[in-house]
C-alpha cells in the first residue's frame, strides 16, 4: 500500500447522493466497522428504510432530520492501493464556508450529478470553487443511472452538458462515470448493467489519481516563532516550498536582509543537512528573525502592500468597501481593507453580477484589490500555492478566502 | 516525506501556532495513548521542554497503573504537572455506582476541568482527540472556539482554510486546539512504534485481555485480545474492524446474547 | 394515577404465554388442571388453534405478532441473520425491526417506519394511546414509545432494555428477572425450576404494579418461562411417570393463577368491556430426534466448510446452499454472498433439487422427517422478502431441525426434550370476536387495533 493518503472532496447538489456514495465507498471497501454497520442499520430501520448509506456521514440527529450534511466530516477508507480521507462537503448554499473549508484540504474531487437533474446551480458554484482552489484531479459521477434504466443515451446527453459547463470553469474532468451509488453500480466493481461503459469504476478512478502535488524548487520558509534552544535564538517554522540547506545564503523578506543558515534543528536529531517541503524545523541564521518573515533563497517573491485576488465571501453578511479586515497568509498578518471590487459574480450562474461594485454579498466571488498597511511577501497562487492564498478576518472571524492572481 | 512524518509535521505546526497565539495555554493529559502521543509531539515541537502546564484531571477512580505512569513521566519529561480534582464531590462520595454515571463524569471530569481552567486562567487547551474516534468528532475544527459554558456550536463553526486558524473574537471564552485530529487510531499506534513512545501497560494483553481505551477503572472493561506488544496491537487493528469506543459495553452484550441463544439450542 | 380512569377507551390486555400449545391447554382443561382457564372460557371466551410464523422461532413469531405483518415487511427471519452481502452473522435487535409495532401505531411513534397494517390504521387514532409492553421478545434495546416497555428475550442489559429510566428503576428495585439461566436446566435442574418459579413471581409482581399504577390503553405482558420449561421438559407434560411431571404441573398451576389474577384485575378495571386475550407465539411437542440440516447439506455435497473459520464464514467454494436456525435454507447465490457459486439462472434448479431430496430424507427407522418445504415466494410478501431464506423446512412432530454447523451426523439427540411447532400456537379470544378462517399470529394486531379504534371513535 502507498504511504500517502489522498484527500478527496465530494461535491454536488443536495440530494444528488453524496452521503449515499460515501456510505457505499465505505461499505464496499469493507471499511465500515461492524458496530457502524449496526448503527447504520438501526438508524435506517428507525427511519423506515432498508439500508440508507447516507446516514454514515450524517452523524448528528439534526442532520439526519434535515437530510443534509451540514459540515465537513472526515472519514477514512482504503483500497488495496492507498488510504483515502473523504471530506464530505455539504450541499447547502448557507454552508458554503464548510464546503470551502473541506475543499481547501482536498487533492482530488468527485463531482456528483444526478442524471435526472443535470448540473444544478449548486454544482456550478462548487465547480467554480474547485477551479479557484486549484483542484485539478476531478472525476464526475453521473448518479442514479438506475432511474433511467441505465440508458446509454441519457448518459451521453448529460456528458455533453457536463463537458460544456465544466469547460467554462476551466475544469477538465479525468472521467465521467455512470453510477448508481445506492445500488453500488460502478463503485467498487464494474456494473453488469452498464456494459456499454468502458471507463473505470469510482475506485479505479480514485486509485489513478496522484498524491503528489506539483512542487517548486524556490525556497519559502515562513518564520512561525522564535524559541530559545540551548541558549540560541532559533526560528521555527515549516518549509512551505523548496529546500533549506545548512550554510545556505538566504534573504529575509520583506526587508530583504541577507543571512546564512547556520544550523537546522529538530528534537533528538543531530546534524541536519537539509529540510524539505512540509518539514517543521528550527533554523539559526545569525540575524534576529521574527514571526511573519519569509526566508527565501532568491528574491522572486512579490513584496507589496497591494494585492489583486479572487476572494470568496464566506459569511452571510455583506461586505462594504472600506470595512477593516485582517489579512493572513502563511505566518504573515497585516491590517487592511478591500479598496476596489473590480467584479463581483454569483458563481452559481457563472455570470458577472456587477463591475466596479461597492459591496460583496454572501456566497459571492469577487475580484478585488486589497490595500494593506504594510508590505508583505506573496506569490501568485499558480506559482507557489502556499504563498498565494490567504484568509481575511473581521473582528476575529474568518470572512473570506482568497487566491492571488 | 512518509505518512507518519507528514502527520507529525502537521501536528507540530499546529502546536507551535497554538503556543504563538496563547501563552496561557495548557495540554490535557489523560495518560491514554492519544494524549501521551500529543505530549510527545509537544516535546518535539519545543525541543524537549514543554513550556506550558500539563493538566491531568484526576477523578480518583483511575487505574493505579495510570497514576504510576503519570508520576514517572511527569518527572522524566520534566513536566509542569497540574492535577485537577473535584475534591469536594469526591469527599461527598460521588462515584459511578453511587450517583448516576453521567453525574459522576460531569462532576469529576467536566467540572473539575472547568475549575482548573478558571483557577489558572487558561485561554486555550490542547486536546488529543482524533477525527476517527466518533462521527461527531469528524466535524471538529483544529482550533475550536468555546463559549463560557463550554458549548461547541458545531452548526456554525468558523471556516478553517489552509492552516489559517481563527483569531480570537470577543465571545470566544477559550479555545480547544486539536493537534492530532488528523490521525487515526492505527496512525497513533504506528507512530508510537516508530518513536518508541512509552505507554501504560494497560494497553497490552494480560491473561487474554487488554484495554483499548482507558479511563476510570469502574467504567472501563477490557477487550479480548492477545496483543501484548505495540506491533501486536497494530496487527490486531489492521485485521479487525470494530471501532474502539464500541469495545466496551457492546462486547459484553454480544457475548451474553450468543450464550443465551446457545443455551436454547440455537447456533 | 390509576388504571381505572374516566376515559372511554375499552382497553386491551394481552397475556402472552410463550410456547404454550393449543392442544395442551385443551387437554389440561379437560383433566381439570387449569381451572381458571376453564372459568375464563366459561365467561364467553373461545380457545383457537393458531398458526405461528414460519420459521416458528420466538424472534420471528413475536415480531409478526407485534407488527401484524409478515417477515418480508418486518425483516426478522430468526434470532440470527447475515449482514448484507456477507457471511458475517449478527443478532438482529429491535432496531432491525422495519415495521412499527402495535404500540407505535397507536402511540404514534412509528418514526418513519411503516407497514401495510400501519397504513390502514395510522389515521385511526385521534390521540396517541399509551401502552405498557412487558417482556415481548425482539424488543431490545427499548426504543422510545408512548408508554413503558421492558424487553423480552434477548435482553442483555435491563437498563437499555427498559423505557423509560423510571421503569427500569422500579424493575431493578424488585429484582425483576428478564430471563432465567437456561444453561442450568440440564445439570442443575433444581436451580432451574426455582428460577422459573421466581421469574414468574417477579413478572406477576411487576405486571400488577404497572397494571394498577399506570395509565394505559394497551397492556401486553408475556410469560417466557413456559418456553424454557418446555424446551427441557416437554416430555414430562403428559407422562405421569416422568420424574418432573409433578413440577411441570405445579408450574402450570401457578401460571393458571397468574393469568386469572390478571384477567380479574382487568375485568374489574374495565367493567368487563375491555378486550382480553391470551396467545402463544408457537406450539410445542416432544422432541425425539434432532436433525442437523447443515450436516445433511454437507452429506449431499451441497455445502463445503472451512473449519478454520467461524460461523458462516466457514462456507467454502462450491457451496450450493446452507441453513440458518432453525431450518432456513439459503442458496449460495453469486453476488449475494462472497464466493457465491450458484448463478441466478441455476437457482430454481438447485431449489427444486433440495426440495426433492429433503422430502426423501428419513431417519434410522425409515420414518420421513420433512413434512413440507416451502419457498420464499409462498411464504413472504413485502419489500424485505429478498432478505429471507429461499426455502424453509417444516418437520414432522418429533424431528427438531437445527442449523448447527459443527455437526457431521445428520441425526442426534441432546438435552432438549421439547421442540417448537408452527401449527399449534393458541389464542383465547372473546367469542364476540368473529373468526372466519384459521387464525394466524399476524392477524392478532389487526384484531387489537380494530378494538382500540372502535373504542376511541366512540
Amino acid at each position: 500500500m502507498e504511504e500517502k493518503t489522498l484527500h478527496i472532496v465530494i461535491v454536488g447538489h443536495i440530494d444528488h447522493g453524496k452521503s449515499t456514495l460515501v456510505g457505499r465507498l465505505f461499505y464496499d471497501t469493507g471499511c465500515l466497522p461492524p458496530d457502524k454497520v449496526e448503527e447504520l442499520k438501526r438508524i435506517s430501520a428507525e427511519m423506515g428504510k432498508e439500508l440508507e448509506f447516507a446516514y454514515m456521514m450524517d452523524h448528528l440527529e439534526e442532520e439526519r432530520q434535515k437530510g443534509i450534511t451540514i459540515d465537513i466530516a472526515h472519514t477514512f477508507f482504503a483500497t488495496p492501493k492507498r488510504r483515502y480521507v473523504i471530506i464530505d462537503a455539504p450541499g447547502h448554499k448557507e454552508f458554503l464556508k464548510n464546503m470551502i473549508t473541506g475543499s481547501s484540504q482536498a487533492q482530488a474531487a468527485l463531482l456528483l450529478v444526478d442524471i435526472s437533474q443535470g448540473i444544478k446551480e449548486q454544482t456550478r458554484r462548487h465547480c467554480y470553487i474547485l477551479g479557484l482552489l486549484g483542484i485539478k484531479q476531478v472525476a464526475v459521477l453521473v448518479n442514479k443511472m438506475d432511474m433511467v434504466d441505465y440508458s446509454e443515451a441519457s448518459y451521453k446527453a448529460i456528458r455533453a452538458e457536463i463537458g460544456s459547463v465544466l469547460g467554462k470553469l476551466n475544469i477538465k474532468p479525468a472521467y465521467i462515470i455512470p453510477i448508481a451509488a445506492r445500488l453500488g453500480d460502478n463503485i467498487a466493481g464494474k456494473s453488469d448493467k452498464l456494459p456499454w461503459f468502458k471507463g473505470p469504476t469510482v475506485l479505479e478512478a480514485l486509485d489513478s489519481f496522484s498524491t503528489n502535488e506539483a512542487q517548486t524548487t524556490r525556497l519559502r520558509f515562513p518564520v512561525q516563532d522564535v524559541y530559545d534552544v540551548d541558549g540560541e535564538k532559533t526560528a521555527v517554522g515549516r518549509v512551505e516550498s523548496g529546500v533549506v540547506r545548512k550554510a545556505q545564503d538566504v534573504y529575509i523578506l520583506p526587508d530583504g536582509t541577507k543571512g546564512r543558515i547556520t544550523a537546522i534543528k529538530q528534537f533528538m536529531r543531530d546534524d541536519i543537512g537539509s529540510a524539505t517541503v512540509g518539514e517543521c524545523i528550527g533554523v539559526t541564521s545569525g540575524s534576529a528573525l521574527k514571526r511573519g518573515q519569509i526566508v527565501v533563497d532568491e528574491v522572486s517573491s512579490t513584496i507589496t502592500d497591494t494585492i489583486r485576488a479572487n476572494i470568496f465571501w464566506l459569511i452571510d453578511k455583506d461586505y462594504k468597501i472600506g470595512i477593516p479586515l485582517t489579512w493572513k497568509c502563511a505566518t504573515q498578518e497585516a491590517k487592511g481593507k478591500i479598496e476596489k471590487i473590480h467584479k463581483r459574480f454569483d458563481p452559481a450562474s457563472i455570470e458577472v453580477v456587477e463591475e466596479g461594485a461597492k459591496e460583496i454579498r454572501p456566497a459571492e466571488i469577487a475580484e478585488v484589490e486589497i490595500k494593506l498597511d504594510r508590505k508583505v511577501v506573496i506569490d501568485r497562487f499558480s506559482d507557489i500555492p502556499e504563498m498565494g492564498r490567504f484568509v481575511l478576518e473581521h473582528m476575529g472571524h474568518p470572512v473570506a478566502g482568497g487566491i492571488i492572481i | 516525506m512518509d505518512h507518519l512524518s507528514e502527520l507529525e509535521n502537521k501536528s507540530i505546526f499546529i502546536i507551535r501556532e497554538a503556543y504563538y497565539r496563547f501563552k496561557d495555554i495548557a495540554v490535557l493529559w489523560s495518560i491514554g495513548k492519544d494524549s501521551t502521543t500529543l505530549l510527545w509531539l509537544c516535546r518535539k515541537a519545543f525541543f524537549g521542554k514543554i513550556p506550558f502546564p500539563v493538566i491531568h484531571i484526576d477523578t480518583s477512580y483511575k487505574f493505579p497503573e495510570i497514576y504510576a505512569f503519570r508520576d514517572e513521566y511527569a518527572k522524566k519529561w520534566n513536566l509542569d504537572l497540574i492535577v485537577g480534582k473535584n475534591e469536594e464531590e469526591i469527599k461527598k462520595g460521588m462515584g459511578p455506582t453511587k450517583g448516576a454515571k453521567l453525574d459522576c463524569c460531569n462532576e469529576l471530569k467536566t467540572n473539575a476541568l472547568k475549575a482548573t481552567i478558571a483557577r489558572h486562567g487558561f485561554k486555550a487547551l490542547l486536546l488529543g482527540i482524533r477525527r476517527d474516534e466518533h462521527g461527531i468528532r469528524a466535524k471538529e475544527r483544529v482550533f475550536s472556539p468555546r463559549d463560557e459554558n463550554f458549548k461547541w456550536n458545531y452548526e456554525d463553526q468558523p471556516a478553517e482554510l489552509w492552516d489559517q486558524y481563527k483569531s480570537t473574537a470577543e465571545e470566544d471564552n477559550h479555545f480547544r486546539i486539536h493537534p492530532i485530529l488528523h490521525m487515526t487510531e492505527l496512525d497513533i499506534w504506528k507512530y508510537v512504534q516508530r518513536e518508541n513512545i512509552p505507554m501504560t501497560e494497560l494497553y497490552f494483553s494480560k491473561n487474554g485481555k487488554r484495554y483499548r481505551s482507558i479511563g476510570c477503572k469502574p467504567c472501563c472493561s477490557p477487550v479480548e485480545s492477545e496483543a501484548a506488544t505495540v506491533s501486536d496491537v497494530i496487527h490486531e487493528l489492521e485485521t479487525s474492524h470494530t471501532s474502539e469506543r464500541a469495545g466496551r459495553a457492546q462486547d459484553k452484550e454480544d457475548a451474553y446474547t450468543m450464550q443465551k441463544l446457545r443455551s436454547l439450542g440455537y447456533m | 394515577m390509576t388504571g381505572k380512569t374516566e376515559n372511554k377507551t375499552p382497553k386491551v390486555l394481552l397475556v402472552g404465554l410463550d410456547g404454550i400449545p393449543c392442544t395442551l391447554i385443551g387437554d389440561y382443561m379437560e383433566k381439570g388442571l387449569l381451572p381458571e382457564f376453564k372459568k375464563i372460557l366459561g365467561d364467553g371466551f373461545a380457545l383457537h388453534q393458531m398458526d405461528a410464523s414460519v420459521p416458528d422461532v420466538s424472534s420471528t413469531s413475536w415480531t409478526s405478532f407485534m407488527t401484524g405483518v409478515n417477515p418480508a415487511e418486518h425483516g426478522i427471519y430468526g434470532f440470527t441473520d447475515l449482514k448484507p452481502g456477507s457471511l458475517n452473522i449478527f443478532v438482529p435487535n429491535s432496531r432491525n425491526v422495519a415495521a412499527p409495532a402495535i404500540w407505535d401505531i397507536i402511540g404514534k411513534t412509528a418514526n418513519g417506519r411503516t407497514s401495510t397494517l400501519h397504513r390502514d390504521y395510522s389515521g385511526a387514532f385521534k390521540r396517541p394511546l399509551r401502552s405498557i409492553v412487558l417482556n415481548i421478545p425482539q424488543t431490545f434495546p427499548a426504543l422510545e414509545l408512548n408508554g413503558i416497555l421492558t424487553a423480552g428475550f434477548v435482553c442483555p442489559d435491563l437498563r437499555k432494555g427498559t423505557y423509560p429510566e423510571k421503569a427500569y428503576d422500579y424493575l431493578n428495585s424488585i429484582g425483576y428477572l428478564s430471563d432465567v439461566d437456561s444453561a442450568k436446566a440440564a445439570e442443575r435442574k433444581d436451580e432451574f425450576f426455582s428460577e422459573i418459579f421466581l421469574a414468574l413471581e417477579k413478572r406477576m409482581h411487576a405486571y400488577e404494579h404497572f397494571l394498577r399504577n399506570e395509565e394505559w390503553d394497551f397492556f401486553a405482558g408475556v410469560i417466557t418461562e413456559t418456553d424454557r420449561l418446555h424446551h427441557f421438559f416437554f416430555d414430562a407434560a403428559y407422562d405421569a411417570k416422568h420424574a418432573d411431571h409433578e413440577v411441570f404441573l405445579r408450574f402450570y398451576g401457578e401460571l393458571d393463577r397468574v393469568v386469572a389474577r390478571l384477567y380479574e384485575l382487568f375485568m374489574d378495571m374495565t367493567d368487563g368491556r375491555g378486550l382480553f386475550l391470551t396467545m402463544s407465539d408457537h406450539g410445542f411437542t416432544t422432541l425425539k430426534e434432532e436433525v442437523y440440516v447443515n450436516a445433511w447439506l454437507k452429506k449431499e455435497g451441497l455445502l463445503n466448510l472451512d473449519g478454520r473459520k467461524e460461523y458462516f464464514e466457514q462456507i467454502d467454494a462450491g457451496t450450493k446452499a446452507f441453513a440458518m436456525d432453525p431450518a432456513r435454507i439459503y442458496i449460495n447465490i453469486e453476488g449475494r454472498y462472497p464466493g457465491g457459486s450458484v448463478a441466478n439462472g441455476e437457482k430454481e434448479g438447485v431449489v427444486n433439487e433440495i426440495k426433492e431430496r429433503l422430502m426423501k430424507l428419513t431417519n434410522g427407522e425409515g420414518r420421513p422427517v420433512i413434512r413440507e418445504v416451502r419457498e420464499n415466494r409462498e411464504l413472504y410478501s413485502g419489500p424485505l422478502a429478498g432478505k429471507g431464506p429461499d426455502l424453509v423446512c417444516l418437520a414432522h412432530d418429533g424431528f427438531d431441525l437445527k442449523a448447527n454447523l459443527k455437526k457431521d451426523e445428520v441425526f442426534g439427540k441432546g438435552h432438549f426434550n421439547g421442540m417448537h411447532t408452527s401449527y399449534d400456537a393458541h389464542c383465547i379470544l372473546p367469542k364476540g370476536v368473529e373468526i372466519t378462517k384459521r387464525l394466524h399470529i399476524e392477524n392478532l394486531a389487526g384484531i387489537i387495533l380494530e378494538h382500540l379504534k372502535n373504542g376511541t371513535a366512540a
